[in-house]
């Protein structure tokens, strides 16, 4: 149902949008508007809009995305070439700001008050109020310009990618993702911390925690092994709530390092008012989005033995 | 005396843009040759493609029948230069051209090229049902007949001081077996878009989309093998990013610096630019329609002398000076100085605020309040003047040109609007004014469209401002029409100079192309057209190589290389 919602509302709003598929393509003296009519035709788009959403719509329950005419291919397959991208991208940036997330948040909870404590705060706070674009940009150039120890963009070299063995281009491959991974991992990993810190604190005054540390376990321990088990639950919530987040940063991040993942697709479709590959790219960010919810949900369950029954 | 000065700076140009840059090392085959640009191409089909890069990429893969020559003069044959075709024939009546194709040119698939290809090419573009941009420019060929397979015979509706230049500039020759059973609508999605098959001396290895195009030499070219083994076009998502690609040395050409550009190429020792004159002109364009009511005439633009007036009131020199620095010059008009049919010394409305100031005072539009900003019978001399928002250069143009005006008592708001809507916007009539340029082709006469009766009456011409008198028309239609080379100049110079004095826009700047490339390539004259046409004769020396320049060509089969996904 919010698939749908948001599948109608997207068509509504990009063909309210000014423009025309062909404008910026055809910005051409010599391209007359007869020719500009037979490429609308082509596509469908001199068609009336309702008339063009009921095929849309009876296409999309067949399972067709419809197609994409600034990649000239199937919106499914530009797609399915992107999302892969976007998932390993999102994929390490999860496993990486949670992981670093919680120990930073281990880490100021063990120094709870000192100046290590604030100073990773203050970090954290700063990261979290950072635009992801802006935090991209300054990445990019910090260590692909001043620093040149990773590449410009893009998902491999297009120069040398094809000559390289199989470990070559596997490790190609992971220099290109290092850096719009890395912005992702420290946007994250920022408000990981701070859910994580604040979830460390309340259940250390707990009774479990007062009992272990009277059965004189040291304090590492009892971070470890009984108040951190307790206090992730909130951040599995979290896990699936942070999918909306991590796509809309993802989105931004492809763009600006032309990792081609499905943000980047999209952007560049909205610029080119490839209306079915937005629609499309917005359907499956919304699959994608939900779905996240739906393991949210699961893995909240899973964790706590009280909520399986329910 | 200013028009000396730029008349100098441009000999400066064309006379560097001239001289080769060659050494005395071997010109040995090999090397790579990574360019930088910020999106891929729109389609790689010669009677398609609309955006540059994909021409440069199609330009590379396809051959045309014959090349037009650096000076790209394009009246009758003169300076052209064989290619699919070693020799033509012209009819005594001049209605028909035959071209005697080489009988070593063959395609990249080994089929040889023949008259029917020639044939097909142009009768697949005038097919309606492809929707070829190219179909408009070729209407004065009425078909091509092939008497042999070695011969193909252009038939043309009249004479024409351009109509070789019409047969064989426009349109790259397509391989007919390849494209003949695909239905015209269909070719944009088929495979064989995907893996163009061409006669050129580079032939297409792999697309991969937003990453790279990449193309290897043809060793069995019937040309002979281009100096450069290898040729990739390396796709950023913007311009900024495909810059920062060559400044860290990931690709080693980038067709167009802007201005701000130049002082951190410049801290590259490594990096080189060259200025090439581009064809391209800038201009702020006034509606001479009402945008509310295009049958009327705008309450402000209708009036010639005020439009005179606006143009007095604009410093060019020091506007284009301030935007552009030394990359662009003032524009003289709707034309740019790589014609052979434009006069350098083209009488333009000078800048003089005091006299602009007179006019609009005699116009009625007086100063009427403390802000200094004039009015007349109530109505305040204000109007919008939009812009694209991704266009830095303009944006400034048009904060400058606000600022100007404003000293004469003129209220400019400056809008800035995405692309699209501004394309939108210029096609309905519906805007005040706007800047905007042109990049046209080798022929001055694109100039009808744009500017002429004939673009501002058709439903969506490209005429967007509206601007029509039959005084220019007549002195452009007669000049196109013209076979003396001195006669057509002087024609376009009375079309240019009646234009530039009714003032349907300002012109603004042409900007002079300026591309930055890494020192161990040796690059060859550059065309005004076609800063890439001469690519093949491009070479570096053996002792500047570098790894990537050694990596041998692709071996993948183009068939199953294309689009393909990467671990």
């Amino acid at each position: 149902m919010i698939v749908a919602i948001v599948a109608v509302i997207t068509f509504v709003l990009i063909h309210l949008a000014p423009g025309d598929p062909f404008s910026g393509v055809m910005d051409n003296p010599n391209v007359s508007e007869a020719v500009r009519q037979t490429l609308r035709a082509q596509y469908g788009f001199d068609r009336p809009l309702p008339e063009q959403f009921v095929k849309y719509v009876s296409a999309l329950a067949h399972g067709e995305l419809g197609w994409s005419f600034s990649h000239e291919r199937p919106v499914r397959e530009v797609l399915a070439t992107a999302l892969p991208n976007t998932l390993l991208l999102m994929a390490v940036a999860l496993v990486g700001s949670f992981t670093l997330g919680i120990l930073i948040a281990l880490v100021q909870v063990a120094r709870r008050g000192s100046a290590t404590d604030h100073a990773l705060s203050g970090i954290s706070l700063l990261f979290i109020s950072m635009p992801d674009f802006w935090l991209a940009l300054l990445t990019l150039l910090a260590f692909a310009y001043w620093l040149p120890l990773f590449p410009v963009g893009g998902t491999i070299d297009p120069v040398m990618h094809e000559y390289k063995g199989f470990v070559g281009r596997i490790v190609d491959r992971l220099w290109h993702l290092a850096l719009p991974a890395l912005t992702l991992t420290a946007l994250a990993s920022a408000a990981v911390a701070r859910y994580q810190r604040a979830a460390l604190l309340d259940v250390l005054p707990a009774d479990y925690i007062r009992t272990a540390r009277l059965k004189g376990l040291s304090e590492r321990e009892i971070l470890r092994r009984h108040a951190l088990r307790n206090a992730l639950l909130p951040i599995i919530t979290m896990i699936g709530l942070s999918f909306p987040a991590l796509l809309t940063g993802t989105f931004f991040v492809e763009k600006i390092f032309s990792w081609q993942g499905m943000g980047y697709a999209v952007v560049n479709a909205i610029a080119s008012r490839d209306y079915q590959l937005v629609m499309g790219g917005v359907i499956i960010g919304s699959i994608m989005v939900t779905l996240g919810s739906l393991l949210a949900d699961l893995l909240y369950a899973l964790a706590d033995p009280r909520l399986r029954g329910q | 005396m200013a028009a000396m000065k730029y008349a100098g700076l441009l000999c400066a140009i064309v006379a560097f843009g001239c001289v080769g840059t060659e050494s005395s090392s071997t010109k040995s085959s090999g090397g790579t040759l990574a360019i930088s640009v910020g999106g891929d191409p729109d389609v790689l089909i010669p009677s398609l493609v609309q955006s540059t890069v994909g021409v440069e990429i199609t330009d590379m893969i396809f051959d045309r029948l014959a090349d037009i020559g650096d000076s790209i003069n394009i009246l009758n044959d003169k300076g052209f230069t064989p290619r699919l075709a070693d020799r033509w024939t012209w009819a005594a009546d001049s209605l028909s051209i035959a071209f005697h194709l080489n009988p070593k040119a063959k395609w990249h698939d080994g089929v040889p090229v023949r008259s029917n290809d020639v044939r097909f090419t142009i009768a697949s573009t005038k097919d309606s049902t492809l929707g070829s941009p190219t179909a408009s420019v070729i209407t004065n060929i009425d078909s091509v007949s092939t008497p042999d397979s070695a011969t193909a015979v252009y038939w043309f509706h009249a004479r024409s001081p351009q109509q070789f230049y019409d047969a064989v500039y426009q349109l790259p020759i397509m391989p007919e077996h390849v494209w003949k059973g695909i239905p015209p609508a269909s070719w944009r999605a088929s495979e064989a878009a995907k893996n163009p098959v061409g006669s050129g001396q580079y032939r297409f290895v792999r697309w991969i989309p937003g990453a790279a195009v990449e193309l290897v030499a043809d060793t069995t070219n019937y040309r002979g093998a281009p100096k450069l083994s290898r040729l990739i076009w390396s796709i950023a998502s913007d311009f900024q990013t495909a810059l920062t690609r060559l400044l860290s040395g990931e690709t080693d050409f980038i067709e167009q610096l802007r201005p701000e550009n130049i002082a951190e190429v410049a801290k590259h020792p490594e990096l080189r630019t060259k200025q090439n004159h581009a064809l391209q002109y800038a201009f702020a364009q006034f509606n001479l329609r009402d945008p509310a009511n295009n049958a009327r005439p705008h309450p402000i633009f209708g009036n010639r002398e005020l439009r005179r007036a606006l143009t007095m009131a604009t410093d060019r020199v020091k506007l284009v000076r301030s935007v552009y620095d030394t990359l662009a010059l003032p524009a003289l008009g709707p034309t740019v100085r790589a014609y052979q049919t434009t006069d350098p010394n083209l009488t333009q409305i000078p800048f003089d605020l005091p006299r602009a100031r007179q006019i609009l005072d005699s116009l009625g539009w007086r100063i009427t309040s403390s802000d200094g900003m004039r009015a007349r019978n109530g109505r305040p001399l204000e109007f919008t003047l939009s812009v694209p928002n991704s266009s830095k250069l303009r944006v400034q143009m048009a904060v400058l040109l606000q600022e100007q005006l404003r000293q004469a008592g003129v209220k400019v708001d400056v809008e800035q609007i995405n692309y699209p809507v501004l394309l939108e916007k210029e096609r309905k009539r519906a805007f005040d004014a706007d800047i905007g340029t042109w990049s046209t082709q080798p022929s001055p006469g694109a100039v009808r469209g744009s500017w002429g009766t004939g673009g501002s009456r058709a439903t969506s011409g490209n005429n967007y401002g509206s601007y029509e008198n039959p005084v220019f028309d007549s002195y452009v239609d007669s000049a196109i029409s013209a076979f003396d080379p001195a006669k057509r100049k002087a024609l376009f110079t009375k079309a240019y100079e009646t234009i530039i004095q009714d003032a349907p826009a300002i012109w603004l700047a042409e900007p002079i192309q300026t591309v930055a490339y890494h020192s161990r390539l040796q690059l060859a004259a550059m065309r005004p057209d076609a800063w890439w046409a001469h690519i093949p004769e491009w070479w570096i020396p053996e002792d500047k190589r570098i790894p990537r320049d050694n990596t041998p060509p692709s071996a993948t089969p183009p068939a199953q290389s294309a689009g393909q996904k990467t671990p």
